[in-house]
């Protein structure tokens, strides 16, 4: 199958549209690359199970309509009850706009817009090419002392008159020894189509630590493509846990760069999936010294007629002695027509390395449902119970406290709708 | 109240249960007995609804409805309970949790409302005190990480905040301490009442010493070859299994 092609002209009439400003130079090397380059197709092993087509549909659509991005009357609204789920220093990104309406005023945290700076950003694939050239605007933050709120990154998107394609850059660094605190959340609604793309690089420098959370809650048939690159200095710490709730066709990226010894990332991720979901995770762990660790454990909950995969590649370099990797990916498998592939890839080139990985797909356990109903609970709650302690354990590891209770919802919500969807 | 009469259940192509019958009235309690691999967990686990074993003919009534019509957890609606030789473990699943929705799910059933949270702990800790059992196990995931014996009290935790008209107990003794032992046995006969029924599968008679059987049946080979009192019992004990399958093939 012949995956379409994005339209070049009208992509660059689009950039042209953009506001000429510091980025505009930028934004025009990156419409060049990406014209160079094309998009991700499925015949990049990177790619092979994801099938971008649908977001160049909607990219198409968007760009044909002159690709104009008008906000739904509900924006604020869904903007103002998030922001009040989570007590944050929220750094807003709404229909591809930045806002820093809700951010407060923290003494330890800086902002500023990348129009506002000198600092170039960096590209090196298509879809931050795609980001690059389409961006409003992006965030640099600097992350220099403990603030007694987390920061809150806020990606929400609810377009309406036809197809909407958004684009969000944030760079984040935490400074040396600083402990913090983030939340990244994403989300869409809304009755158009839509393609959100997003690139955040976090740098966490020596002996900082940095607690990571991060939501995706996006409507049914939207399409996300996620870039989450992660620099460890040495001693950094990153202890991450992501969960993917919502979507059509989402794709994340999660890149750990380990740079200097001492560093240690866990990053762990819960994805729940239904009819007509399609969740890609795709990790990729670079130890390019040790001592390090990197650990991660995704689990997957999948019901309905739905396709997920996880791919967790780790990479041990030359030299990376020490090195400690580990990977698991448990999944659950609910309906016959739910199915995924999940794939661990090691490369090691050290020597003294420790790395192990794990994976494993199943049902539940059948002796366990059939204890609870022997004890008067029904099917259904069975299922449910169940299901929900093998997301528990995963809800459980959210690593940012003012979070949990809202991750804990958000997750219960959608293990009901889930399981609701079965046919028990 | 329990009518078994000439079961026959197979579990994939091996026929298990061959033509058993049993009647157990309100008020009884009866021991079953027989050598490893007789069918005597069998018996339980379609009593109570496993759907791994097929019931290939024979009927079974409680309290005059056919039992095989009914799912397992409408089984235990209906005041049956089954105490498992093997508790499952189930991390992620709090024991309280699991208390309480059983409590409740039994309520429902009967048009009675939601239990009291706090009137559940305080009942539950009443009776994990009967058992001595530490109440911090209500914490704990279901029989995650518990000792055999813990387990075995668990189970007849949930008998006991349960109050089912029939309980079967399958080698509920098996693996406990003489004060556990002592401490279940106890919490076996709080339950006894007229309008109640205990099955206790069992392979040893110290047992009723504490609880005492008003039959004795030994299941060998799927059926029921003898039944008796509670000398039956220690006349087993005495003589081994051999005697009775030869008297029930001459
Ligand atoms: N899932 C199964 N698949 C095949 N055979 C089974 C299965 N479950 C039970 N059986 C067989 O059925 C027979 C009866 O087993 P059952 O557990 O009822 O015996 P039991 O009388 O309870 O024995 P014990 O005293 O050892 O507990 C055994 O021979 C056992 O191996
Ligand atoms: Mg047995």
């Amino acid at each position: 199958m012949k995956q379409s092609a994005l339209s070049i002209d009208d992509l660059r009439e689009a950039v042209m549209r953009l506001p000429d400003d510091s980025l505009t130079a930028t934004r025009e090397a990156a419409l060049a690359s990406l014209d160079e380059q094309g998009f991700p197709s499925i015949r990049d092993e990177d790619w092979k199970y994801t099938d971008l087509s649908s977001a160049i549909d909607v990219s198409n659509r968007w760009l044909a309509q002159g690709a104009k991005t008008e906000s739904t009357d509900a924006l604020r609204k869904s903007i103002k009850a998030i922001t009040a789920s989570i007590d944050a220093h929220w750094l807003i990104v709404a229909n591809g706009i930045v806002d820093l309406t809700c951010f407060g005023e923290p003494a330890d945290i800086e902002v500023e817009k990348f129009s506002d700076s000198a600092t170039p950003f960096v590209m090196d694939r298509p879809l931050a090419d795609l980001n690059a050239a389409l961006l409003h605007d992006g965030l640099r933050v600097q992350v220099h002392g403990a603030t007694e709120k987390p920061l809150g990154v806020l990606l929400i998107d609810e377009t309406s008159g036809g197809a909407g394609v958004t684009q969000a850059n944030v760079d984040i660094e935490v400074a040396p020894g600083c402990d913090a605190e983030i939340i990244e959340y994403q989300v869409s609604s809304g009755s158009e189509d839509h393609y959100a793309n997003s690139v955040i690089a976090l740098q966490i420098d020596q002996a900082a630590h940095v607690s990571y959370v991060r939501i995706q809650n996006r409507r049914a048939g939207h399409i996300q493509t996620a870039r989450l690159s992660v620099a460890l200095s040495a001693d950094a710490r990153l202890n991450m846990a992501s969960y993917d709730l919502g979507g059509g066709l989402v794709r994340n990226d999660v890149d750990i760069d380990i740079n200097e010894a001492g560093a240690d990332a866990t990053f762990n991720g819960l994805f729940l999936a239904g009819d007509g979901q399609h969740i890609d995770n795709h990790t990729r762990v670079e130890h390019r010294v040790g001592p390090a660790s990197s650990s991660q454990e995704y689990r997957g909950i999948l019901n309905g007629r739905c396709r997920c995969v996880w791919n967790g590649k780790a990479i041990v370099h030359k030299g990376a002695d020490g090195t400690d990797a580990n990977q698991a990916n448990h999944n659950l498998l609910l309906s016959d027509h739910a199915e995924i592939d999940a794939k661990p890839e090691l490369e090691i080139y050290a020597d003294d390395v420790k790395c192990s990985h794990g994976t494993t797909v199943g049902q539940l356990d059948e002796t366990a449902l059939f204890y609870l109903r022997s004890r008067g609970i029904n099917k259904r709650q069975a299922t449910q119970i169940l299901t929900h302690a093998f997301a528990a354990d995963l809800v459980a590891r959210a690593p940012v406290a003012t979070a949990k209770d809202a991750i804990t919802a958000l997750v219960e919500k959608r293990l009901g709708e889930l399981i609701k969807e079965e046919d028990l | 109240m329990l009518e078994i009469n000439n079961l026959k259940s197979r579990i994939g192509d091996t026929e298990i249960l061959r033509g058993l019958s049993l009647s157990v009235n309100a008020g009884e309690v009866h021991a079953i007995m027989g050598p490893n691999g007789s069918g005597k967990s069998t018996l339980a686990q379609v009593i109570a609804g496993h759907d791994d074993y097929v019931v290939t003919g024979g009927e079974v009534t409680f309290m005059g409805k056919n039992l095989l019509d009914l799912e397992p957890e409408e089984r235990a609606r209906e005041g049956i309970f089954l105490g498992f030789q093997y508790p499952v473990e189930i991390p992620g699943v709090n024991n309280a949790y699991l208390l309480k929705a059983a409590v409740n799910a039994k309520r429902k059933h009967q048009g009675l409302g939601e239990v009291d949270a706090f009137e559940f702990l305080k009942v539950a800790r009443e009776k994990m005190a009967l058992l001595g059992m530490d109440p911090k196990f209500l914490n704990r995931g279901v029989n995650e990480g518990f000792s055999g014996g813990e387990k075995k009290r668990n189970e007849i935790l949930q008998m006991a905040m349960l109050e089912p008209s029939l309980a079967i107990l399958d080698e509920t003794d098996s693996g406990l301490d003489i004060d556990a032992l002592k401490a279940v046995a106890e919490g076996v006969n709080t339950l006894r009442a007229p309008d109640r029924a205990i099955v206790l599968v069992t392979h040893y008679q110290r047992l009723l010493d504490y609880i005492e059987p008003d039959f004795v049946h030994v299941l060998s080979e799927g059926q029921i070859i003898r039944s008796g009192d509670k000398s039956l019992a220690l006349e087993l004990e005495e003589k081994g299994y051999d005697w009775v399958r030869e008297a029930a093939n001459a």
